[in-house]
């Protein structure tokens, strides 16, 4: 309403502030909407033999995009709950897992319709969360790692069990995901990149919102310190919810698109392995930071893509390497550090202007 | 001063194991008053402190505020009502301005905690309340500074403003200036006298050093081992005999006979 009555001059100035604020942000997504016709040019490849969808080099980029965009999401998911709400959860791949292996079967054994899929996948995500924080009041800090730990080795025996093995395949995981054919990744790369980018970024401006609402900035108090929180007169019980109910739904999506793209399910997406993905890719970005998850999921994913193809099965050695590396020398993550010494620059260059002009430096 | 009692215990009590930090308490606060709790150190003062915020669950007895049992109550309820609870060991947002750790108190009893869609800066009253209480302790230029950043003195402040800006009936001060330097004392306890004066709040505080409370008091419960050793005016309690050699020493009472 109030925006109604806001002056165009006001608006633009308004917009452009808006724009200059967040330059870095727009450069990624331009950078992001024109990856594949980039790609395309450099290999050579006319667009319209892109369109068509033909294999070549911008398919390929395409792929590890969308696998990227995926990552990205689970770890922004992670990065709510660790980074913001400062809950530390072992049990963050079952999130995705669930998303992942419900899309699959829903749409395999029950051929269900998507939309119908993705409605039960977010009734499933709300489940879980709920599941989470049931043990909340109950447990803090570690303790409550090792709960939701125990919760999600729980769902990896019982996805692997020869019981579920019709639906979900024991130890070789879900193989065949019939995609819808109008979302198909192999006959319609670019849609899926387009989609699989699409919610990435509406996911990641809602979950900006969020952390800058009323509700968010109680959730930062509570990873400042609970205890106060409680004292000020927030029941954090219902804050912690919220953020891990939001978490869930972000990391199933992820894992919805997930068994969409491969199409199969492996049983990793389920293990501790993949917790300390999400855990390493917000340590890499900077935890907290949000747009940290991003960068830390395109890192992690192009270092394990790179070194796996120059050094095959020792990669992962190397991969540990590089990320001890990474913990000890940026120790708030590559945003973190970079937002400090942003700060650290920017006040810099404000004394050197009190210095030049005689002004005494603002406090 | 013949106001209504605000805040009123019975019997209270709190075991941990075989010690008794507070043993049978029956303390009864008029309303719009500054009651001083004073004793030497492990007197009980601070475990009284947490009963009546309800951050213990006493053994046995009950607190009553406004003549509500509120003795079960869990801890984000009580604030609710009324009161708002200092802290002896500093206990703030560290990495969040002070501004914001304010903010956080004045949203805390609004309708608006899970609007999660709009920007905490379309709330204005929270952050026009948090500017009034810091104001009110002297932060203002301050206010954009992380809590961590502040000095000592400052942050026992800050302290203040946070449990100010709900606007409670009954604030409860657990050592407002503990750690403080000794010149800024004096300071912090004309604002606290302040405060009861012109907003007619009711405060109780809990102190072990005499003399600050002395000025400021209008009753003055004193504790040892966990028992209420004699309750009355700051000149009844620095006349009592028992009190004198139990807390205040024979120094203090060879100091008030100098005086005298």
């Amino acid at each position: 309403m109030n925006q109604a009555s806001i002056s165009p001059s006001k608006f633009s100035s308004r917009f452009k502030s808006f724009f200059r604020g967040n330059l870095g942000g727009w450069i990624v997504i331009l950078a992001m909407v024109l990856l594949p016709f980039i790609t395309s040019l450099i290999s050579g490849q006319s667009i319209s033999n892109l369109l068509a969808n033909e294999s070549g080099m911008a398919k390929f980029v395409q792929g590890l995009a969308i696998e990227i965009f995926i990552l990205a999401l689970y770890a922004l998911s992670y990065d709510l709950i660790l980074g913001v709400t400062g809950l530390l959860s072992f049990g963050h791949a079952m999130f995705f897992a669930v998303g992942a292996y419900l899309t699959g079967i829903l749409l395999k054994s029950f051929g269900w319709s998507l939309w119908a899929t993705l409605g039960m996948v977010l009734v499933a995500a709300i489940i879980q969360a709920i599941l989470f924080a049931v043990v909340l009041p109950r447990v803090q800090g570690v303790t409550f790692a090792l709960v939701t730990l125990g919760i999600a080795s729980v769902f990896y025996i019982v996805i692997q069990s020869h019981e579920m093995s019709a639906y979900a395949g024991a130890d070789v995981g879900l193989q065949g995901v019939v995609a819808p054919e109008f979302i198909n990744a192999a006959d319609h790369r670019m849609r899926f990149y387009f989609v699989t980018l699409g919610l990435l970024i509406g996911m990641y401006l809602l979950y900006k919102r969020f952390v800058n609402s009323p509700t968010g900035r109680v959730c930062i108090a509570i990873r400042e310190n609970e205890k106060r929180a409680l004292m000020l007169g927030y029941n954090t019980f219902y804050f912690k919810l919220i953020a891990l109910t939001l978490a869930s739904i972000t990391a199933a999506l992820a894992g919805c698109l997930h068994a969409l793209f491969q199409p199969i399910v492996s049983p990793h997406t389920a293990s501790m392995g993949f917790t300390i993905a999400a855990l390493l890719m917000t340590l890499i970005g900077g935890v907290g930071t949000l747009s940290g998850a991003l960068v830390g999921a395109a890192i992690y994913r192009l270092l394990e893509y790179g070194l796996k193809n120059i050094f095959g099965e020792q990669a992962t050695f190397l991969l540990g390497v590089v990320y001890v590396l990474i913990v000890l020398f940026l120790p708030y993550g590559i945003i973190g550090t970079w937002k400090l010494r942003a700060l650290q620059i920017r006040s810099g260059w404000q004394r050197l202007i009190g210095l030049v002009t005689g002004k005494p430096k603002q406090a | 001063m013949d106001g209504s009692i605000i805040l009123e215990t019975k019997n209270l009590r709190k075991e941990f194991g075989a010690l008794v930090a507070v043993d049978n308490v029956d303390l009864r606060v008029q309303a719009n008053t500054v009651h001083a709790i004073i004793g030497p150190n492990g007197a009980g003062k601070t475990t009284l402190f947490n009963l009546l915020s309800n951050a213990f669950e006493p053994t046995a007895g009950k607190v009553f505020f406004q003549g509500r049992d509120i003795t079960h109550l869990p801890t984000h309820r009580i604030i609710h009502l009324g009161i708002g609870r200092s802290f002896q060991i500093t206990n703030l947002f560290p990495n969040l301005t002070a501004l914001e750790n304010v903010r956080l108190a004045a949203q805390a009893l609004g309708k608006d905690n899970f609007r999660f869609l709009r920007a905490a800066s379309h709330f204005k009253r929270y952050e026009q309340r948090a500017w009034e209480a810091l104001n009110l302790v002297g932060l203002t230029d301050r206010a954009l500074m992380p809590a961590r950043a502040l000095p000592h003195g400052d942050q026992r402040k800050l302290e203040l403003a946070i449990i100010l800006a709900p606007d409670p009936k009954l604030l409860l001060l657990d050592e407002p200036t503990a750690g403080m330097a000794a010149e800024q004392v004096p300071e912090m306890m004309n604002l606290i006298s302040q405060i009861n004066k012109t907003s007619s709040k009711t405060i109780i505080l809990v102190e072990h050093n005499m003399s600050v409370v002395m000025n400021i008091s209008d009753r003055i419960t004193v504790m040892h081992l966990g028992r209420v050793l004699a309750e009355g005016t700051p000149s009844e309690i620095a006349a009592n005999p028992e009190v004198q050699n139990a807390y205040l020493g024979k120094l203090y009472g060879d100091m008030k006979k100098r005086e005298a």
